[in-house]
């Protein structure tokens, strides 16, 4: 091709993929403690938007997928059935302990946690609840790895 | 010699080029604006280039009940018609295309980009974006009719007794006779159109189809990928097309050299995209539904009306 165009366009749609990302977010039962904190880190005073980021209203949007709360037993079904809408390359970031362990609420009848149960969780955010500057570093290690997973749809 | 120069003009000057680089300046100028007037430091000014470069790499879900045809061609169309409408502005006086009555040619092809998001959502089968279609019908019954009348209002005063809806006429007016804004009759006319373009482009507060926090994304809800970087682009390029509009019918300034021209346009168009477009994107939360249709069919008309009537009773 003219001057290796084709790959310098992939190149750039490589390096896009780590500088526009468009956040989703689901709540699986949380206490809403972490869905403000993420809330926050999106307000003009930690500006999510250097990043890139937006948050989106669709899954067929969303290229980092926010998940909050200890996924409860009414939660999981549209859990499992929302992150398939996602199209790929997409990163699954999920926010607090609870997604992560079940926090308190482990060994409950009516908890089906966590999350990795169900899909490969790519950044976990630990606290309870997490800082909006840990979110935003959790964003930012996903930025980074959608990169890596962008790369590896094509080679 | 005249043929290879309308190619160039089509291809790389006022046309594809030019409006390519000119929506994303003027996108991501709009979003580095409002993050500054929200006292953030903001996304980079290529930020809307990424945001499509993305959504490119994206994989494209077709959702089982929609029509794929109607659903994949609707953003191929409405980027296309689009892209004509950039080729009717005047660049420094000259334009890519020119007819004799571009002003209908470009209400018309403005109309069907909006038509496009509506076929395309109504053929996604979701009903998010049936819910979106509805309210984008409801923009485009509130804001074509004070268009109308603006186009009407700016041809009665460039065309001499006869209403012209040609863009090089009023051109020519305003290079004769200095631009439009300077004319008192026509400020509520230009008022009016700075309330049309964000409504037109689908702006923050006047951004009710596709309100992300109410109805999904509204008429984009089951875009992804391709489709959707198509959309995307054809709200960039909505932007200067809006802008460009308004440059053309009250702000064009020429100064008989052509780059210098083509430096004041795009000055203005900036200017125009800040005025219209980020201001209230900062300062305004969204307009609910019947809000934007009473604004727009009280105030806003009223506006466009009065410098008509000002107009045809020959002040």
């Amino acid at each position: 091709m003219l001057f290796n165009l084709d790959k310098k366009i992939t190149e750039a749609i490589d390096d896009a993929a780590s500088k526009s990302l468009w956040l989703y977010h689901i709540n699986a039962g949380s206490c809403n403690g972490c869905d403000i904190e993420i809330v926050a880190a999106l307000t003009p005073r930690y500006d999510a938007e250097r990043l890139g980021c937006k948050l989106t209203g669709s899954p067929r949007q969303a290229d980092i997928v926010l998940v909050s709360g200890p996924v409860t037993l009414q939660s999981r079904d549209r859990l499992i059935r929302t992150l398939a809408q996602v199209p790929e390359p997409y990163c699954l970031v999920t926010v607090g302990s609870c997604p992560c362990s079940g926090n308190v609420f482990k060994g409950s009848y009516a908890i089906c946690g966590p999350v990795d149960k169900y899909r490969h969780v790519d950044v976990s955010v630990a606290g309870c609840t997490p800082k909006p500057e840990a979110i935003m570093a959790g964003i930012a290690q996903a930025a980074a790895i959608l990169k890596e997973k962008r790369r590896g749809m094509h080679e | 010699m005249t043929f290879i120069q309308t190619i160039l003009n089509i291809l790389l000057l006022p046309g594809l080029a030019f409006t390519l680089i000119a929506s994303i300046w003027l996108a991501g100028v709009d979003r580095v604006l409002v993050a500054r007037m929200q006292r953030r430091v903001g996304p980079s000014l290529l930020q809307p280039l990424y945001d499509v470069l993305k959504c490119l790499g994206k994989e494209t879900i077709i959702p089982r009940k929609a029509n794929e045809k109607v659903f994949l061609l609707a953003p191929v169309v409405g980027l296309a018609s689009v892209l004509v409408t950039a080729m009717f502005l005047p660049v420094g006086g000259v334009s890519a295309l020119k007819v004799n009555s571009d002003m209908v040619v470009i209400l018309y092809l403005l109309t069907l980009a909006s038509v496009t998001l509506i076929v395309g959502a109504s053929a996604s089968g979701s009903p998010f974006a049936g819910v979106g279609l509805s309210r984008e019908m409801v923009a485009m019954i509130s804001y074509e009719l004070p268009l109308v009348l603006v186009m009407l209002t700016v041809g009665r005063v460039c065309g001499k007794g006869l209403a012209t809806f040609s863009l090089s006429t009023v051109t020519a007016y305003q290079a004769a006779n200095g631009p439009l804004l300077l004319n008192p009759v026509l400020w509520p006319a230009a008022i009016a159109m700075l309330f049309v373009i964000p409504c037109e482009v689908g702006q923050h507060p006047f951004d009710i189809d596709e309100a992300e926090t109410e109805i999904c994304e509204g008429v984009l809800a089951e875009y992804s990928g391709r489709p959707l970087a198509q959309f995307k682009m054809m709200h960039n390029v909505k932007m200067y097309v809006m802008s460009g509009l308004f440059c053309a019918m009250f702000l064009n300034i020429s100064t008989g050299f052509i780059l210098a021209d083509i430096l004041i346009y795009c000055v203005a168009c900036t200017l125009v995209t800040f005025v219209s477009m980020s201001v209230p994107h900062a300062v305004t939360a969204r307009f609910r539904v019947e809000q934007v249709f009473k604004f727009y069919w009280t105030v806003v008309t009223g506006c466009a009306a009065l410098s008509l009537i000002l107009v045809w009773i020959g002040l």
